[in-house]
Formats: C-alpha cells, sequence, structure tokens
C-alpha cells in the first residue's frame, strides 16, 4: 500500500476536524470534547487528540489525513505524525485576527521541526470581518509576496473547496515532478 | 484593502508591525470603547506614509498642530493659520515654519515628541479598542511636523515604558517557549542592555523562563522583553514539545489513529517515504473529479 500523509493543522477553530471530515471516506474518529473555558469563547467543541481521515482512491493507494488538536500543547505526537508527513496545511480563520499569533507560533514549531513544504488555507473567508489574504500574510510575518508560502481561500465545509485545496498542497509539494495538468 | 478588528484580539504592537512591514500610508483610527467613567468616546488617529508614523492626534479638524504650537506659546493659531496660507500645498506645516524661520529645529523636535511619541505610547495602555486602517485616507500636511518615527522605534519606546502590562499579557509569548532569531545578522536596532541579554539566547532551545532565571530576571519581564523582540520583527516564540507523560503514548494512539500507525512510525526511519509518479497522477485526477 502506498499512502500519502498530509497533516491539517492551526489554531483553535480554524476548521481541521472539518476538513478532514469532508475529503475522508471513512467515518473520522471523532475525538471532540467540550472545550476549556478558553476555547469555549470560539466554539463549544475542541479536538483533543489528533484527527484521523482517511481517503482510498486506488487498491492500493491511499491518502491519509492527520488533523492536530486544537488546544493542546506541543507534544511528542506532534514530533511523531510531522516527521512522517509528506506536506502541510496551516488552517487560518481569516475573521478572527486573534488567532494569528497563534498560527505563528505553529508555524515556527513545523518549521523548526519538519522540512515539510507548507501552504497555507485560508478559511471563514466567508465571514464578516475577515482580512483579506495580503493583510493575513504580513500578519503571519510574510511582508514579501514573492517569498511565501502558496495562501489558497477554503471552506472546510465543502467538499469541493477542500479537494481543490489539496490538489493545490499536492502540486506544491510535488511540482517537479507532477505533469502539467490535462 | 481597510483592515478592521479590536486591539484585544490583534494589538497595537502587531498592528504596528504588519503596517511597518507593509509599506502602508494611510490613516489607522482607533477608537477606544466606551469606559463606564466615561460617556464620550475618543478617537485617536496615527497618519502613517509607507510604514512610517508621520503624525497623530485626535481629531480629523487639521487643527491638532496648530493647537499644540499655541498651548507652547509660541504663536497664536491665528497667526499660525496666516502663515500656513503661504505654504506650499504638499509642505508639512511643522517644515514650512521651520524654513519660514519661526520655529527651530529644536521646537518642531518637540513638537514631534508631543504629538507621536507621547501620545501614540499611551495607546499601548489601551485595555480594547477598535481599529480601523484606511489605506485611502490623504495625509494631512496640516498635521505634519516634517519628522518621522518608525513604527518599530514607537513600539519599542512604548513598550519600554509601559507599566501596565495587563493589555498585552494575553500576547506575551508562553514562559514555557523559546526564542528563534529571524533576522540573519545582528539587529540594527538600537536595543537596551536587557534586550541584549535575552537576544543572546534566541537560538530556540531554552524557554523564556529558562532565560528569565539566567539572567536573574522575573520571568514577566523577560516575557515583556521577548514580546519587544518578536513585535519588532527580530525573533518569533518558539513552542517547545512537552515532556510526554509515561502514559501518553498508549492513551493517544488507539483512540485517534489508525491501527497499527503509532508502532509502524516508530520503527520506520525518519522522514516522510517517497509517493510514486503514478500515486500523485491518480491522486490528483481523483480529487479533480470531486471539485
Ligand atoms: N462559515 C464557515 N465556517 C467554517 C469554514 N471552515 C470551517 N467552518 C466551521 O468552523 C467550525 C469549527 O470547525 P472545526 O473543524 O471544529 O475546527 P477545528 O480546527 O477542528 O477546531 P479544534 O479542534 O477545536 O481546534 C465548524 O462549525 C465548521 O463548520 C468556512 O470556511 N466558513
Ligand atoms: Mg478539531
Amino acid at each position: 500500500m502506498e499512502i500519502m500523509r498530509l497533516v491539517v493543522t492551526g489554531p483553535v477553530g480554524a476548521g481541521k476536524s472539518t476538513f478532514i471530515r469532508s475529503v475522508s471516506e471513512i467515518e473520522v474518529v471523532d475525538t471532540d470534547r467540550r472545550a476549556t473555558d478558553d476555547a469555549l469563547l470560539i466554539k463549544k467543541r475542541t479536538t483533543v487528540a489528533f484527527d484521523f481521515g482517511r481517503l482510498q482512491f486506488g487498491p492500493d493507494m491511499a491518502l491519509h489525513l492527520y488533523g492536530t488538536p486544537g488546544q493542546s500543547r506541543f507534544d511528542f505526537m506532534w514530533d511523531i505524525l510531522i516527521q512522517k508527513a509528506h506536506a502541510y496545511i496551516l488552517l487560518v480563520a481569516a475573521h478572527r485576527p486573534h488567532e494569528f499569533r497563534e498560527a505563528r507560533r505553529i508555524m515556527t514549531f513545523m518549521k523548526q521541526r519538519s522540512p515539510a513544504p507548507m501552504i497555507i488555507g485560508l478559511t471563514h473567508t466567508d465571514c464578516s470581518g475577515a482580512w483579506d489574504a495580503a493583510n493575513i500574510a504580513l500578519a503571519l510575518g510574510y511582508p514579501d509576496p514573492a517569498r511565501r508560502p502558496p495562501i489558497v481561500a477554503v471552506n472546510a465545509n465543502e467538499t469541493a473547496s477542500v479537494a481543490q485545496a489539496v490538489i493545490s498542497l499536492v502540486q506544491f509539494t510535488w511540482a517537479g515532478s507532477l505533469a502539467p495538468a490535462t | 484593502m481597510t483592515v478592521t478588528g479590536y486591539l484585544a484580539d490583534f494589538s497595537l504592537p502587531e498592528l504596528f508591525q504588519l503596517v511597518e512591514q507593509g509599506n502602508k500610508t494611510g490613516l489607522l483610527t482607533i477608537c477606544t470603547l466606551t469606559d463606564p467613567t466615561t460617556v464620550a468616546r475618543h478617537n485617536h488617529h496615527i497618519w502613517l506614509s509607507q510604514g512610517q508614523i508621520v503624525a497623530a492626534g485626535n481629531s480629523l479638524d487639521q487643527q491638532g498642530l496648530m493647537r499644540l504650537i499655541a498651548q507652547r506659546g509660541w504663536m497664536g493659531d491665528r497667526a499660525v493659520s496666516r502663515l500656513a496660507q503661504s505654504c506650499q500645498l504638499n509642505t508639512p506645516l511643522g517644515l514650512c515654519l521651520k524654513n519660514q524661520g519661526v520655529l527651530t529645529a529644536e521646537q518642531l523636535k518637540l513638537l514631534f515628541y508631543t504629538q507621536v511619541m507621547r501620545q501614540v505610547c499611551a495607546l499601548f495602555a489601551l485595555p480594547d479598542g477598535w481599529f480601523q486602517f484606511d489605506p485611502k485616507a490623504p495625509l494631512p500636511v496640516s498635521e505634519m511636523t516634517g519628522l518621522i518615527a518608525t513604527a518599530t522605534d514607537v513600539t519599542l519606546s512604548g513598550l519600554r515604558a509601559l507599566k501596565d502590562w495587563d493589555a498585552l499579557d494575553e500576547k506575551l509569548p508562553d514562559p514555557s517557549s523559546a526564542l528563534i532569531s529571524v533576522v540573519e545578522s545582528k539587529p540594527s536596532l538600537r536595543l537596551n542592555p536587557n534586550e541584549w541579554q535575552v537576544w543572546e539566547f534566541t537560538n530556540g532551545t531554552m524557554a523564556i523562563k529558562d532565560i528569565a532565571q539566567q539572567l536573574n530576571l522575573p520571568v514577566a519581564k523577560a516575557q515583556q522583553i521577548a514580546f519587544r523582540l518578536i513585535v519588532t520583527g527580530l525573533a518569533e516564540e518558539m513552542p517547545m514539545i512537552a515532556a510526554p507523560p509515561p502514559a501518553a503514548f498508549e492513551l493517544a494512539a488507539p483512540t485517534s489513529l489508525e491501527h497499527g500507525y503509532a508502532t509502524s512510525v516508530t520503527a520506520d526511519a525518519a522522514g516522510a517515504a517517497p509517493v510514486s509518479q503514478s500515486f500523485l497522477q491518480n491522486l490528483v485526477g481523483f480529487l479533480k473529479g470531486k471539485v
């Protein structure tokens, strides 16, 4: 069995679990629990362990998706997963500037620990108060548009949108080895 | 595009970092939220040109600088207005008055200090406020001295002088995080001795609380210094791995992860196994069918 492992990370409530559910064919293991006080302001339920989703698209080919827990501290499980990841997507809710700093922390952590390529997925761009991609890029520490990871808008609730984001991630990661799209 | 939000979500030092890194020109307005002790709301305006602060004030009537000059007793508003009429269209009022010989360079500096440094630095202590950055607002020459300060300099001075950190408490890096430098060479900013000391530890290996201990600083103080290094673009907060509790592995693995995954992972060599060309083609083809 050939397997590609993608990690879906990002601050609490960015849409990681939803993203994985939208593209997985198996019932995603639900590890959501009542959020503690901090996260309650944002949402009622939060993921306490890693999400896992799977998509088999050939007899011996599968995509595995891992979602990082929303509130947990960076522990050894993160390390194990990101060491094995082919690529990752950082989800950031565009309407929640409060979480931009957390997104930066996660990014710094990931970059330090893993050489895997990353793209940024902006969720909640349909919500009021959403910032535009250029300003979010600045807030995440990417002043130079020519030197930043690809940024895509994605609605984690829509399968088509999530599929497109995964395509972007795959195409970015294997830019050299994928033949031009037909 | 206009940027809006609340300072409790995106703090003033972060906002300054954003406008500076984005070389932004325009008007930043901060509207303090109704304070129970006063009925009126207060607006604060900060004008920026290419990421640098050129003026500040609390009204849009274009008279703020004139009032400051009058307050100093250097000249009455009327005299200033009259002189201002002969200024060239795009010349800052302060500079124009200096060119006419009515204000000295020292006086201009003092004006800028009062108008920008003092007013803006006071805003770092605001517990909250609604902000809006309007990139289309014209620069008001009649509010400008002609002097400028980088947003980073204002942040550094403002945060150094800040006594009450309550408003920013939540934004400070975690004591268990390390710091990692994001600049290639020694910072060109003028850091103070404590900042230099903390800067020496920006290699991603030592937790801020341990840096504090090494330097004999209170942890809160070290966090504040670290925050200054972060919002001035010198360092980033680097979360460190928490030590695993002895039983955590068994707890975490079976509930959430694919069976056998955790064991196979530890058995393998580090890094992701390469995937084949046909795998990639198939995957992309399959996903395209869902779009
Ligand atoms: N309107 C809108 N809602 C979205 C979007 N993406 C995700 N959501 C919603 O955001 C909420 C939070 O999503 P989750 O998938 O639970 O977020 P999470 O990142 O797993 O959260 P934690 O596990 O707590 O970190 C859900 O109600 C989603 O339906 C989007 O693009 N637009
Ligand atoms: Mg979740």
